[in-house]
C-alpha cells in the first residue's frame, strides 16, 4: 500500500485487480484497518468488472462481507455489473434527521415520558413485527410510492419529501421482480426499527463548526433533534437473499471470475442485473416508507407528551440519507460526464449544491450528510463537497464504524449495567433487551470524530454541527 | 440472564468478527456437519435450552454445489425463522448430495413467553465461507450477516 496523500492510500492494481483500490484514512485509523480484511475486500471489489477509476473505502471502513463496510465502487452503465454483496442485506439502510423548535431545557423534564411512549408506539427490538398491515398491492404501491405512499395517507408532511434522497422515491421499482416470500416478510413491517444497530435517538445540538450551513438547515445550539435510523427490515433481507443464487448463476453465466462469492454480480445490462434492480428499488422504496411513518409516529409522540401544537415543536424532516444503496448516477470522470451505478456499502451520498439531486434549499451548501456515532458521545450533520464528486463518485463515511465485535463489546460490558451508566451521564436508554445496550456501547464504536475529522480532511465532506445524545430507543 | 458461552459444545467455535457472527462447526461426517451447523445457527440466535421438539417439518433445498447448498439450506430455514416463528431444535439430513439436500427439522414456533431471541439474522452469507475434509471429519465456516 502506498501513502498518496496524509488522508489517502492507494493499493496498487496487482493480479486481477481492474482498478487501484484507495482507503482514505488518517494514519491512526488505518493501524486498526490494517488488523482486519477490509483491504482485501476493497481490492476483491476491484476485479469486478466495468469498475471506474477506483474501488473505494471511506475512513469507517471495517470488514464486512463481500464489499467492505465503508466501501464505494462505480461501474460503468454499459460495461459494468451490480452486486447485491455492494449493497447488503439491509438495502437502503439510512438516516433521518428532524429538527425540532424546542430547547434541550423544554424537552429534558419530559425525556423518560417521551422515551416510554416512542418505545410503546414504534415496535422494536429482534423478530418484531407489529407494523402497519398491507395487502400484497399495498406493498407494491409501497414499493413502488416510497415515502409519498406514506405521506398520501397523512403520515406525515409533503414537505419532508423535498428532504429526502431520492425525494423519498426512488423511481424504477418493479414489484413483480420480488419473490412471494420478501412480500411475505414485508406485510407487518412498515412503520418498525428492527433491531442491531439501528437506534432512535433525541439530541440537541452541542456545537456548530459552520454558523451559515447550520443557518440554511435550521439548526442552533441547544436545539433538539431526532435522529432515526433503520431500514427495509425483513423485505430487504429476503430480497437481497433471494437475489444472491440469481446473481452466482449468472456470474457463471457470464463468466465473471469472483474473488468472493458474495460479490456475485450481472451486468448492469442483462436480464438479472436488471431484475435486481427493479427488485432493490422496491426495498430501497420500502425502507423511505418506513422511516416516513416511524418519522409521523414520533411526532404524534411529542405532540401527546409535550401538549403542544405541531407548530411548537417543529420535528422538520432537515434530511434523510440512505447508506447501503447502488443508484444510477452521472459523475465526471477524467473530464467526461458518465453514467455509472454507484454502490454505497456503509458510505453516504456526500454531493456539492452543485448537483440537481441537492433539493434547492441546500444548493447553496451541498447535501446534508448525517452521521451517528455512538449512544454515550455525539453524532455530526457535514455537508458534501465538490472534491467528492471529484474522488468519491460524491461519497462519504456512514458511521464510527465498530471497534470491538459484538461479542468481544458484550464480554467486555461484563457485569456492568451500561443503562445505568448512561443515566449518570444524563443519556436515557431503553431497549428492547440488555445484549442490545452492551453490543452498542460506546466502546464498541471508534471514535466518531475521528473518522468525520478524516472525512473532512481528506476534502470529503465538511462538519456542521455535532448533535449530543440526551436519550436512545434501541432494538 | 442466559449464559450463551457457556453452553456451547465443544464441535462449536465462534469466532470474531467485528460485525458479524462467523461459526466454525466440527463434525464426523457431511451430513452430520450440515446438521450441526444449523443447529449453532439457530444457537446465534436463542437458548436452544428453552426450545422443544414439538413438531416436525421436511425441508428440502438445491443448488449447484456443495457450498451454495449449505448457504440455501441455513437460507431457507432463516426465512422459515422470520416467516413463521421457527425455532429449530433438532436436525436429521435425510438425504444430502452434492446438490441436494433433504431433512427433516424439528421445532416449535416461537413463544415469547418462553423463549428469548438474541439476535436477528439478515443473511447467510458466502464470505469466508469454507467446507473442508480435516481427515477426522468436517470442518465448516460460516459468516451470517446480523
Amino acid at each position: 500500500m502506498t501513502q498518496k496523500t496524509e488522508y489517502l492510500w492507494e493499493i496498487p492494481p496487482t493480479g486481477k485487480m481492474r482498478v487501484p483500490g484507495r482507503l482514505y484514512a488518517t494514519r491512526r485509523l488505518l493501524d486498526r484497518i490494517l488488523a482486519d480484511n477490509a483491504p482485501t475486500q476493497v481490492a476483491n471489489v476491484a476485479t469486478l468488472p466495468g469498475i471506474v477509476s477506483a474501488s473505494l473505502a471511506m475512513p469507517d471502513m471495517h470488514w464486512g462481507y463481500g464489499f467492505p463496510i465503508g466501501g464505494v465502487a462505480a461501474f460503468d452503465i454499459d460495461q459494468g455489473v451490480v452486486s447485491p454483496g455492494g449493497v447488503g442485506y439491509d438495502i437502503n439502510c439510512g438516516v433521518r434527521l428532524m429538527a425540532s423548535e424546542l430547547t434541550e431545557d423544554a424537552v429534558k423534564p419530559h425525556i423518560q415520558d417521551l422515551v416510554n411512549r416512542m418505545f410503546a408506539q414504534i415496535p422494536c427490538g429482534v423478530g418484531a413485527g407489529r407494523g402497519i398491515k398491507l395487502s400484497a398491492a399495498e406493498l407494491a404501491d409501497v414499493a413502488t410510492s416510497g415515502a409519498r405512499w406514506a405521506v398520501a395517507r397523512d403520515l406525515g408532511d409533503a414537505g419532508d419529501l423535498t428532504f429526502i434522497e431520492e425525494n423519498g422515491c426512488i423511481p424504477g421499482a418493479d414489484p413483480d421482480q420480488v419473490s412471494k416470500h420478501a412480500t411475505q416478510r414485508g406485510t407487518d413491517q412498515i412503520g418498525t426499527l428492527g433491531s442491531g444497530n439501528h437506534f432512535l435517538e433525541i439530541g440537541c445540538v452541542e456545537r456548530i463548526y459552520d454558523p451559515t450551513a447550520a443557518a440554511v438547515l435550521g439548526l442552533f445550539p441547544g436545539q433538539v433533534t431526532v435522529i432515526i435510523h433503520c431500514g427495509s427490515r425483513g423485505y430487504g433481507h429476503q430480497i437481497c437473499d433471494d437475489y444472491l443464487p440469481r446473481m452466482d448463476r449468472a456470474a457463471r453465466a457470464y463468466g465473471i471470475e469472483l474473488p468472493d462469492r458474495q460479490l456475485a454480480c450481472a451486468p448492469l445490462t442483462s436480464s438479472e442485473g436488471q431484475a435486481y434492480l427493479g427488485a432493490m428499488r422496491c426495498a430501497v422504496n420500502y425502507s423511505f416508507a418506513n422511516r416516513q411513518v416511524i418519522a409521523h409516529q414520533l411526532r404524534q409522540v411529542f405532540a401527546a407528551t409535550l401538549n403542544l401544537q405541531a407548530d411548537r415543536i417543529g420535528l422538520r424532516t432537515v434530511y434523510e440519507v440512505a447508506h447501503n444503496i447502488a443508484k444510477i448516477e452521472t459523475h465526471q470522470v477524467d473530464g467526461v460526464e458518465r453514467r455509472l451505478c454507484v454502490h454505497r456499502k456503509g458510505a453516504t451520498r456526500a454531493f456539492a449544491g452543485q448537483r440537481d439531486e441537492v433539493p434547492p434549499p441546500y444548493r447553496a451548501i451541498g447535501q446534508p450528510v448525517l452521521i451517528p456515532g455512538d449512544m454515550g458521545r455525539y453524532s455530526y450533520v457535514l455537508t458534501g463537497t465538490a472534491h467528492a464528486l471529484q474522488e468519491t463518485f460524491g461519497s462519504t463515511c456512514h458511521g464510527a464504524g465498530r471497534a470491538l465485535s459484538r461479542r468481544g463489546a458484550i464480554k467486555a460490558a461484563g457485569k456492568r449495567n451500561i443503562v445505568a451508566e448512561l443515566a449518570k451521564q444524563g443519556i436515557l436508554v431503553k431497549s428492547a433487551g440488555r445484549r442490545t445496550v452492551q453490543e452498542e456501547m460506546s466502546e464498541a464504536y471508534k471514535d466518531v470524530t475521528d473518522v468525520v475529522d478524516a472525512c473532512e480532511q481528506a476534502g470529503i465532506s465538511t462538519k456542521v454541527a455535532r448533535l449530543r445524545p440526551l436519550a436512545c430507543v434501541k432494538g | 440472564m442466559h449464559d450463551e458461552e457457556s453452553g456451547a459444545p465443544a464441535w462449536l467455535e465462534r469466532l470474531d468478527h467485528p460485525a458479524d457472527e462467523m461459526i466454525r462447526v466440527q463434525a464426523a461426517s457431511l451430513p452430520e456437519l450440515f446438521e450441526r451447523v444449523a443447529w449453532a445457527m439457530f444457537y446465534c440466535i436463542t437458548d436452544m435450552a428453552a426450545v422443544c421438539p414439538a413438531t416436525a417439518r421436511d425441508v428440502q433445498v438445491n443448488a449447484p454445489d456443495r457450498d451454495a447448498l449449505l448457504v440455501r439450506w441455513l437460507a431457507e430455514l432463516n426465512r422459515l425463522h422470520h416467516t413463521e416463528g421457527l425455532l429449530g431444535a433438532q436436525f436429521r439430513v435425510l438425504q444430502l448430495d452434492a446438490t441436494g439436500l433433504r431433512a427433516r427439522v424439528s421445532g416449535e414456533p416461537m413463544d415469547p413467553a418462553r423463549h428469548t431471541l438474541h439476535a436477528e439474522i439478515k443473511g447467510v452469507t458466502f464470505h469466508g465461507l469454507r467446507i473442508e475434509s480435516t481427515g477426522t471429519g468436517w470442518r465448516a465456516t460460516v459468516l451470517f450477516d446480523m
